[in-house]
């Protein structure tokens, strides 16, 4: 098989992956030595496909052959798939050749499973070993961590990766259970637990050797089970709070060819995966729990955001005055982002807030007005009904073409 | 108006504006000529760089200046006006004028946003062709058509890339070559820069265009978000611009019913037979543990 043929195949079989950040890497730089690569905590995107996703590093598999058979996944055993196998010195010429024309800032590296997980570990990092070592690179490495291989080979990984990765897969054991039979959420969580062990000990002393200075990502499926957002959100913060995990990656389950009965043959959820990096986000830099923004069983709506969903639901917080609010409240008004929030709080130093200073900073203002108060303004719609307001300001949902 | 002409480099606006502020004359009776622009009708005799009454420098923040150095990488026909215009207000005691929320502050921040994205779209989108071993100059070349003059400022992150490798970047207006130890800009472009930077005898493309098809999930085909985030003015100068169309309209025309790259869709599968009775072995002859 030529170098080509195998690349499309296993970039084909990789893709399902939903991360390709190349960022919170330490600084590295390459500058008057030899070798190549540099990361400076910055991702940068290279290229974008028309799907709209990224494309910031090679993703790719090692090799596509695998002796599982995850009902999800387009390379389980049972796949009729074409199937194909890098040498670790294929994967290196590929980085280091895309690496030089600026295609990509480093690799993200993931396997099926042969042999054995721990042979399969030891694949995965002898190329970023060779990568690192021989080829002197500085770039960014992500590696894609095989739950039940030996924590050595974990730590050993984490001397080599910037970002080492388990796939939780979905959201419940039950649904593992069911759709992954081979895999078991005793022993991802056991690799996580590594991982974070790993971090915490380079952490805690100076001249300990790095580890996965990027810290750890996990990939959830969404919408091939039943689970509903709710449980997606509560598994998620639990992620986040037991293994410091950077991001919580949500990847709407994708339609795989010869589709096994057990999972759905439909078009990706898009729109509600949307919605739940949005929650994330609001988990992550917004100091909101998921109690709030679900207050039992059930999925987010999708005719409007989170943010806003929380604060039609909690008008006794609104309307906010914006001269007056704590930065953290005003970063809950549905329209206003931390970032505002910080601006607005800086510019009430100088002066009093008025209405037409939330234009000038690009504040979604339909959606803030009902919320807010100013110098000059006051919400004629405060005492309107939250339904009414949400009929004004629902998202209609736009059809996918073709589906 | 008085004119206030310079080279047109943010350096010599500087010295001509630390003048004008010296002397106290406020923004809206300064014309500025930069470097090829020509005065107004209406307006007076230049004033001279040197201040004639010698009144105590202004305090400007250190900040203030990086932001306006940063922000007067904005193309814009009268690009220092506003710039005077903020120096005048910070100078007489109104912050007010350096932040966003501000009515000058918010066209500084927009300028300031516009050439970091420039920048970054610098360092994202732009392509290296590797040239033939035994050619003569630099081993990787670039066409880049940014839309700000950050070139200058932006690139030297390919040197911190590309260790000791020697690269060139040429762009319509000027170009950069980092020789291994040294980064030479000049401005205007030598014509021998652009015309390596846009022949570059360059096979080895194949390869990455493979990927980019193959890494591209048809059922999730998205083409507002594409654009947004690849602006349709940078397609032309990539390798993988001219594959978009067709990969959105393969897509559109049936390919978007899974995920698979047709490329793939193509090839003959090959199932594993997994009995676990013997250790785990291929269908057929292949050995799943040879590199093939």
């Amino acid at each position: 098989m030529q170098l080509i043929e195998k690349l499309t195949v296993l970039a084909d079989a990789a893709k399902y992956d939903a991360s390709c950040a190349s960022s919170g890497a330490p600084n590295r730089s390459s500058k008057g030595k030899s070798g190549i690569g540099s990361t400076n905590g910055m991702g940068i995107c290279h290229s974008f496909t028309p799907d709209g996703r990224c494309v910031a590093l090679l993703k790719i598999l090692l090799t596509n052959f695998c002796l599982y058979d995850c009902q999800y996944c387009v390379n389980r055993r049972s796949s009729d798939v074409p199937r194909a196998r890098f040498t670790p010195e294929e994967v290196v010429t590929l980085t280091l050749d895309f690496y030089k024309r600026n295609c990509i800032s480093g690799l993200f590296l993931s396997s099926g499973i042969i042999r054995s997980a721990d042979y399969t570990m030891e694949q995965l990092i002898r190329v970023a070993k060779l990568l690192r070592e021989e080829h002197e690179f500085r770039g960014y490495i992500h590696l894609k961590t095989i739950p039940d291989a030996d924590p050595l080979l974990i730590a050993e990984a984490g001397r080599y990766a910037d970002r080492l990765s388990v796939n939780i897969e979905l959201p419940t054991e039950s649904s593992l259970i069911r759709l992954a039979p081979e895999k078991k959420v005793l022993t991802i969580k056991q690799a996580m637990h590594s991982i974070h062990q790993g971090e915490s000990e380079a952490r805690a002393e100076k001249r300990a050797p790095r580890f996965a200075p990027a810290g750890q990502s996990t990939q959830m499926i969404i919408g091939a089970d039943a689970t509903d957002d709710s449980t997606i959100l509560h598994t998620a913060a639990s992620l986040y709070g037991d293994y410091r995990l950077r991001r919580v990656y949500y990847s709407a389950f994708s339609p795989i060819p010869q589709s096994p009965n057990t999972v759905p043959f439909e078009a990706p959820p898009l729109l509600r995966e949307h919605r739940l990096y949005q929650a994330d986000f609001l988990l992550r830099g917004y100091g909101f729990a998921v109690g709030e923004l679900l207050s039992g069983p059930g999925n987010l709506a999708l005719d409007i955001d989170p943010k806003l969903a929380w604060a039609l639901n909690n008008r006794e917080h609104f309307p906010v005055d914006l001269n007056r609010a704590e930065p953290s409240m005003i970063a809950r008004v549905p329209g206003i982002g931390v970032l505002s929030a910080k601006r607005l709080v800086a510019l009430r130093r100088q002066k009093r807030i008025r209405f037409e200073d939330l234009t000038r900073l690009r504040c979604a203002l339909e959606k803030a007005k009902p919320f807010i108060v100013t110098q000059d303004y006051r919400p004629l719609q405060a005492s309107r009904e939250s339904l009414l307001l949400r009929q004004q300001l629902s998202e209609t949902p736009a059809q996918m073409a073709l589906w | 108006m008085r004119r206030a002409p310079f080279d047109g480099s943010f350096a010599g606006w500087r010295e001509v504006a630390r003048s004008l502020l010296q002397q106290g004359v406020p923004p809206h009776q300064v014309t500025w000529l930069g470097d090829g622009d020509s005065g107004g009708l209406f307006d007076q005799t230049p004033i001279s760089p040197t201040p004639a009454a010698t009144t105590p420098a202004p305090r400007i923040p250190k900040q203030l200046l990086e932001l306006l150095q940063s922000a007067a990488r904005f193309r814009i026909e009268d690009r220092w006006s506003l710039l005077y215009r903020i120096l005048w207000r910070v100078a007489q005691g109104d912050r007010a004028a350096m932040l966003p929320g501000d009515i000058d502050g918010s066209q500084l921040h927009k300028r300031l946003k516009a050439v970091r994205r420039e920048a970054h779209h610098l360092h994202a989108f732009l392509r290296f062709h590797p040239r033939p071993e035994n050619a003569e100059g630099p081993q990787l070349v670039a066409w880049h058509e940014p839309a700000h003059d950050i070139l200058a400022s932006a690139s030297g992150h390919f040197a911190e890339r590309l260790g000791r490798s020697t690269w060139l970047i040429a762009t319509p207006d000027d170009g950069v070559y980092w020789d291994g130890q040294r980064l030479h800009y000049q401005r205007p472009c030598p014509s021998e820069w652009q015309r390596l930077a846009q022949t570059p005898e360059d096979k080895g493309e194949a390869l990455w265009l493979a990927y980019y098809g193959s890494t591209f999930n048809p059922a999730r085909l998205n083409r507002s978000a594409l654009e947004t985030s690849l602006p349709v003015r940078f397609w032309k100068n990539l390798p993988e611009g001219p594959l978009i169309p067709r990969l959105m309209s393969q897509a559109r025309a049936g390919a978007q019913r899974d995920g698979q790259a047709e490329a793939v869709a193509r090839q003959g599968g090959k199932r594993i037979r997994h009995t676990h009775a013997q250790p785990p072995g291929v269908s057929g002859n292949v050995d799943p543990d040879l590199p093939r």
